[in-house]
C-alpha cells in the first residue's frame, strides 16, 4: 500500500479510537485526502464554549510536506486572518516536521487559540486590535465564538441586552456603540463608519489618540 | 598564522594552475567550429589582437571547476578548525561563504557557530541517556587525531530476528514496522531509511533545498553531505541535483561569480572587473559561458543577454520607461504598415527595411515612412530626430506632445531594430534555402557559401547593437559626443540596411561570384562599423565622456 495512504488511514483510525483528546476528524468527500478536522475551543479562554472546524488537505508528499489548514468556522485570533480563516502556523511552514500528525497539529491549532503571537500575525487589524486592549479583544472574541462557533452568548448573563439571532455589526468589529453613533450622528453611513473605525483600530487609548479630524478625513475618501 | 586568514574575495586566484587545466566536462568543440576557424580568416579585420574596449576580461567555470574552489575553502576551513571537511561544509555553508566572518565568528564562540549552523546541538539540547553515541557538541569535531571518525551520523540495520525483543522498530513518520534499516545524525533521532530517503529527495528535488535539517520535531541538525548521499542510495540524479544546488549558492554568495542563466546549462561565469555597482557605470559586462558560445548573457544585469553599447543602469532605464510607456506605443509594435502611396497594407518580411509596395511599386523606408531614393544615396537621416526640422511642429503642440513625440522617435527605431532581428531568423531560414541552390547551380563548396550565414549573423548581431544605441542617444545630453554618436550610428545603419537588402535580393546564377564578393565585402564593412560604435562607446564610458539628459542611477 502507498506510504502516504497507509499513514493517514491509521492517523485517522488512531484518532477514532482516542476519545480523550476531543478531536474530530471526518471525511470530506471518498478521499482521505482531504478532511475535516474540529476541536472544542480551550477552556478559559474567548473561545471557550465554542466548536471550531478546519479544512485539512494532505498533500501529495505528505508527511514530507506540511499539512494544508484552514479555518471552517470564523475566529477572531491575530494568527488566523478574520475573513479566509488562513492561519499562520510556523508547523505548518517551515518548522514542519514530518513527525507532526493530523492529531499533533489539531491540538497545535487548539494551543495557538490560548497563546496568540500578535507580533508574527496573519489578521493586523485583529492583532492591533489585540494590542491596543485585550480587554475589548477578547469581548470581540468571545462574540465571534457565539455567533460563528456556537459559543453562550456574552451577554445572556447580564440581562440579555440585544435581540437574539440578530448580529451586532458593531460587536462583530470590535468597536463601541457610542463610538459608532458619535460618527453616523455626523451623516455620515453607518456601514462606512463601523469600517473606517475598525482600520483606524478607533479603540482603547487610541480613541484619545485619533482626532475626530483624521476620522472624518479617513469617512470622507471615496 | 595570519596567512590562513589575509585570502579575501578573490581566493580563487590562487587556485589558477588548477582551473587551467583541461577540464573534464567541457565540451568538445564542434566540427562546424573548426570549418568555419578557417573560414572566419576572409572576415578578418586585420590588427586586432589586443582586447577591446568593449570586451571585458572573465572566465567561464564549469560545475567540476567551482566545486574545486569550493573544496579549496572546505580544506581551507577544514584544516585550520580541525573539523571533517563535510562539517567545515556546513558551517561554510551556513556563513554564506564568507570565511573571514566564519573564522572570526567561530574563533569567538565555536559551540555558537556550531549550534547555529545546525551542526551541534544546543547544550540543553544534547541527546541524554543515548549509551552508544557521541556528546554533539563541538568539541567533538575539533579533534584532530588519527582516530577521527569520517561520520557524525550513524546508520544501521536492525537485524531481523533481532536477538532482543524489544528492539522491534517501529518507524515514527511511516509507521512501519517491517523497515529494517534505520538511519539518525548525531542527535540519535531515528527514522527508518526509506523515509529518509523520500525526505530527502523532496527536499532536494521540489524545494531545492541544500540545508537539510534532521525530521524530528524541533530538531535543527542539518545533515552533512555524506549523511545525504547514504539517504540517496543509488539516486545518483538527485545527489547531482544536491551537487549543482550547493554550486549554485556558492555562486550566488560571490560577487565575482555569476551562474549562467540559459536553463539547464551548468556553467559558471567569474567576472570580477564586473563584481562592484560602480564598475557597470563604465563597462557593459557581456560574457560567454563555457558551455556554449550562445549563452551570452550580462553579468551585470537581466535586462538582457546583451545590450552593448549601453551600460546596465541605462538600458534598465530605457526598458522601464517603454514598459511604462507601452500603451502609448504599442501601435508601433505593429506589423503590418500601410503604403504611404496607395494605403494598401504592406506587411513587413526579412529584416530589411527598403519596402516596396506590391500593388503600386512605391518604394519607402519602413522606419520612417519616407520614400526610399533620399535614404539609398547620400543623404540618410532616418537615425536622428532632427530637432530643427521638427521645431516648428512642435512650437505647436504641447509639451508633454512633444515629449511623447521624441520618445516615440528612440523608441520606433529601438522596436523597428529589435523586430527586423528576430525577422532575421526567418531570413536565416531562407539563406539556408540559397545557399543550398548555390551548391547546386555553381561549384561553389559549402565553406564556400558560408559567407551567406555568415553576414545574417552580423546583421543580427548589428541589428541589436543598433537597438541599444537608440536606447542610448534618447538619453545622451545634446552636444558634440553625441552627435559623433548618431554619426557612428547612422553609418552603421546605413551599412546594415544595405547588406540586408544585398542577401534579400534572388539569386541569378551567374551573378553568384559578384554576388559573394559583395556580401563579403558588406559584411566586413558592416563588422567594421560595428566595431567602432562598439569601441567608441566603451572609450566614451571609461573616459567619462557621456553626458545624460536623465539621472543615471550610481551617477552624479
Ligand atoms: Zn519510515
Ligand atoms: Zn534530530
Ligand atoms: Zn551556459
Ligand atoms: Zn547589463
Amino acid at each position: 500500500m502507498d506510504a502516504r495512504l497507509r499513514r493517514v488511514n491509521k492517523e485517522i483510525a488512531d484518532c477514532k479510537n482516542d476519545r480523550s483528546s476531543k478531536i474530530q476528524l471526518e471525511l470530506v468527500d471518498d478521499s482521505p485526502f482531504h478532511l475535516n478536522g474540529s476541536f472544542p475551543g480551550p477552556e478559559g479562554t474567548p473561545y471557550e464554549g465554542g466548536h471550531f472546524e478546519v479544512d485539512i488537505r494532505i498533500p501529495e508528499s505528505y508527511p514530507f510536506q506540511p499539512l494544508k489548514m484552514k479555518f471552517i468556522t470564523k475566529v477572531y485570533h491575530p494568527n488566523v486572518s478574520s475573513a479566509s480563516g488562513a492561519i499562520c502556523l510556523d508547523i505548518l511552514k517551515d518548522a514542519w516536521s514530518p513527525v507532526l500528525t493530523l492529531k499533533s497539529t489539531l491540538i497545535s491549532l487548539q494551543s495557538l487559540l490560548c497563546s496568540p503571537e500578535p507580533n508574527d500575525p496573519q489578521d493586523a487589524e485583529v492583532a492591533k486590535h489585540y494590542m491596543t486592549s485585550r480587554s475589548s479583544f477578547e469581548s470581540t472574541a468571545r462574540y465571534w465564538t457565539h455567533i460563528y462557533a456556537g459559543g453562550p452568548d456574552p451577554n445572556a448573563k447580564d440581562g440579555g441586552k440585544g435581540k437574539d439571532g440578530q448580529r451586532d455589526e458593531v460587536a462583530i468589529a470590535g468597536l463601541e456603540k457610542a463610538h459608532v453613533n458619535q460618527f453616523e450622528a455626523l451623516g455620515f453611513e453607518r456601514g462606512k463608519v463601523i469600517d473606517v473605525l475598525r482600520r483606524l483600530n478607533y479603540r482603547g487609548v487610541n480613541v484619545t489618540k485619533i482626532t475626530e479630524d483624521r476620522v472624518v478625513e479617513e469617512l470622507l475618501k471615496p | 598564522m595570519s596567512d590562513d586568514y589575509s585570502d579575501d574575495d578573490y581566493y580563487y586566484d590562487e587556485d589558477e594552475d588548477m582551473m587551467d587545466a583541461e577540464d573534464d566536462d567541457g565540451s568538445a568543440p564542434s566540427d562546424d567550429d573548426m570549418d568555419m576557424e578557417v573560414f572566419d580568416n576572409d572576415f578578418k579585420i586585420p590588427g586586432k589582437a589586443v582586447k577591446k574596449s568593449y570586451e571585458v576580461d572573465a572566465e567561464p567555470l564549469s560545475q567540476a571547476q567551482v566545486e574545486r574552489l569550493m573544496q579549496a575553502d572546505v580544506d581551507h576551513i577544514s584544516g585550520i578548525f580541525g573539523v571533517e571537511a563535510s562539517v567545515a561544509s556546513l558551517l561554510l555553508r551556513h556563513m554564506n561563504w564568507n570565511k573571514e566572518r566564519l573564522i572570526e565568528k567561530y574563533m569567538d564562540n565555536a559551540t555558537a557557530v556550531n549550534v547555529d549552523a545546525g551542526v551541534a546541538l544546543a547544550e540543553d539540547e544534547a541527546p541524554k541517556a543515548a549509551t552508544n553515541s557521541r556528546v554533539a557538541s563541538s568539541p567533538k569535531f575539533s579533534s584532530t587525531g588519527p582516530t577521527r571518525s569520517t561520520r557524525s551520523f550513524k546508520s544501521s540495520k536492525v537485524k531481523s530476528p533481532s536477538p532482543k525483543r524489544e528492539e522491534l522498530f517501529v518507524c515514527p513518520i511511516c509507521f512501519d514496522d517491517t523497515q529494517t534499516q534505520t538511519m539518525s545524525l548525531s542527535c540519535t533521532h531515528k527514522f527508518c531509511a526509506s523515509c529518509w530517503n523520500a525526505y530527502v529527495t523532496g527536499k532536494i528535488r521540489e524545494e531545492g533545498e541544500h540545508s537539510i535539517r534532521c525530521m524530528a520535531e524541533g530538531c535543527a541538525l542539518v545533515a552533512p553531505d555524506p549523511f545525504i548521499h547514504e539517504a540517496l542510495g543509488n539516486d545518483t540524479a538527485t545527489w547531482t541535483r544536491f551537487q549543482g544546488l550547493l554550486v549554485r549558492h556558492f555562486v550566488s554568495c560571490n560577487r565575482n561569480l555569476k551562474f549562467c542563466p540559459y536553463p539547464n546549462c551548468t556553467y559558471t561565469v567569474s567576472c570580477p572587473a564586473a563584481a562592484t555597482k560602480s564598475a557597470l557605470l563604465s563597462i557593459v559586462p557581456t560574457v560567454v559561458c563555457g558551455a556554449s558560445p550562445d549563452h551570452k548573457f550580462c553579468f551585470g544585469c537581466a535586462v538582457e543577454s546583451d545590450h552593448r553599447p549601453v551600460i546596465c543602469a541605462v538600458a534598465g532605464m530605457w526598458l522601464q520607461k517603454c514598459h511604462d510607456d507601452s500603451e502609448t506605443a504599442n501601435w508601433i509594435k505593429s506589423n503590418t504598415k500601410e503604403c504611404s502611396k496607395c494605403q494598401s497594407t504592406i506587411e513587413k518580411n526579412g529584416g530589411c527595411n527598403h519596402m516596396t509596395c506590391k500593388k503600386c511599386k512605391h518604394e519607402f523606408c519602413w522606419v520612417c515612412m519616407g520614400p526610399w531614393t533620399e535614404h539609398g544615396t547620400a543623404w540618410y537621416s532616418c537615425n536622428r530626430y532632427d530637432e530643427k526640422a521638427s521645431q516648428d511642429a512642435r512650437d505647436a503642440q504641447s509639451k508633454s506632445r512633444a515629449s511623447l513625440e521624441r520618445y516615440l522617435h528612440y523608441y520606433n527605431r529601438w522596436a523597428n531594430h529589435e523586430q527586423s532581428a528576430k525577422l532575421s531568423m526567418d531570413l536565416y531560414k531562407k539563406t539556408e534555402q540559397k545557399m543550398e541552390e548555390m551548391q547546386i547551380t555553381s561549384e561553389l563548396t559549402w565553406i564556400e557559401v558560408q559567407f551567406m550565414k555568415k553576414a545574417v549573423d552580423e546583421v543580427f548581431k548589428c541589428r541589436m547593437t543598433l537597438k541599444w544605441t537608440y536606447a542610448m542617444a534618447y538619453y545622451l545630453e545634446r552636444g558634440n559626443p553625441k552627435e559623433l554618436f548618431e554619426d557612428n550610428q547612422r553609418d552603421l545603419e546605413k551599412a546594415v540596411e544595405d547588406l540586408s537588402e544585398l542577401l534579400e535580393q534572388s539569386i541569378e546564377p551567374a551573378e553568384i561570384a559578384s554576388l559573394r564578393q559583395k556580401v563579403t565585402d558588406k559584411t566586413v564593412y558592416v563588422q567594421k562599423r560595428n566595431e567602432i560604435m562598439l569601441e567608441d562607446t566603451a572609450n566614451g564610458f571609461l573616459e567619462g565622456r557621456w553626458e545624460w539628459n536623465s539621472t543615471v542611477d550610481g551617477l552624479d
